[in-house]
């Protein structure tokens, strides 16, 4: 098991960091990871095949982030200190990593649905 | 995690039935000469389906998150003897008189 805390022999306030499982903290980022990419994927696929160009694809990833967002929050039980250091990691993280992903399958679609 | 991936394997068939039916309606509009604005009003609700089922996979397939505290009921430290600071072998200390008395020589 690694955990992460204070280094101090006796645990001074002074040098006090939050201590956490790391093991845990790891697998509860890439399970959300994986969430974003995956829903990145498919609303990339949804917006290809609605014809959506320019920017309207854009607030469609953004909307569905923020859909994939209150859904994490929601499983995570609004309570972010049991089981993530912070709340970026929820609302954050992966949300530009996954507009690559996204491009990539709306451009895909849209071309397929659309142009052959 | 079954019904999420159940889940989300519906919500890809119904986005590719979605994606036909729109070619099938872009060659439709192609043989009455028609401007492309949007997919028909089923084809999008299909989408919105899709997209729901979707979410719904995301959300339940992953595993369940684990909570990060060390004195949560589910962290509690089971595993004593395999961790490397307390393991236990067969020594000869055990022969030793047990005296609680013993103090360490100043």
């Amino acid at each position: 098991m690694v955990w992460e805390g204070d280094r101090g022999a006796s645990g001074g306030a002074e040098d006090d960091l939050p201590i956490f499982n790391a093991e845990n903290l790891q697998s509860n980022v890439k399970s959300i990871y994986y969430s974003r990419t995956f829903l990145s994927i498919i609303g990339g696929v949804i917006a290809g095949i609605w014809g959506f160009t320019g920017f309207t694809g854009f607030i469609f990833y953004f909307l569905v982030m923020a859909a994939a967002s209150f859904g994490l929050a929601t499983q995570a039980k609004f309570s972010v200190c049991t089981y993530f250091d912070s709340w970026n990691r929820i609302f954050l993280d992966g949300i530009f990593g996954g507009l690559m992903s996204f491009v990539l399958f709306w451009t895909f679609a849209y071309d397929i649905v659309h142009i052959f | 995690m079954r019904v999420g991936f159940m889940a989300g394997i519906l919500g890809g068939i119904l986005l590719a039935h979605a994606g036909y039916a729109t070619i099938q309606y872009r060659g439709m509009l192609k043989i009455v000469e028609e401007e492309f604005s949007r997919p028909p009003m089923n084809v999008v609700v299909e989408l919105l389906l899709g997209l729901a089922f979707c979410i719904w996979a995301a959300l339940a397939a992953p595993a369940k998150f684990r909570s990060i505290h060390p004195d949560s009921e589910e962290n509690r430290i089971v595993s004593l003897p395999t961790n490397l600071d307390f393991m236990i072998f067969n020594h000869r200390g055990k022969v030793f008189p047990c005296n609680a008395e013993y103090k360490l020589k100043k």
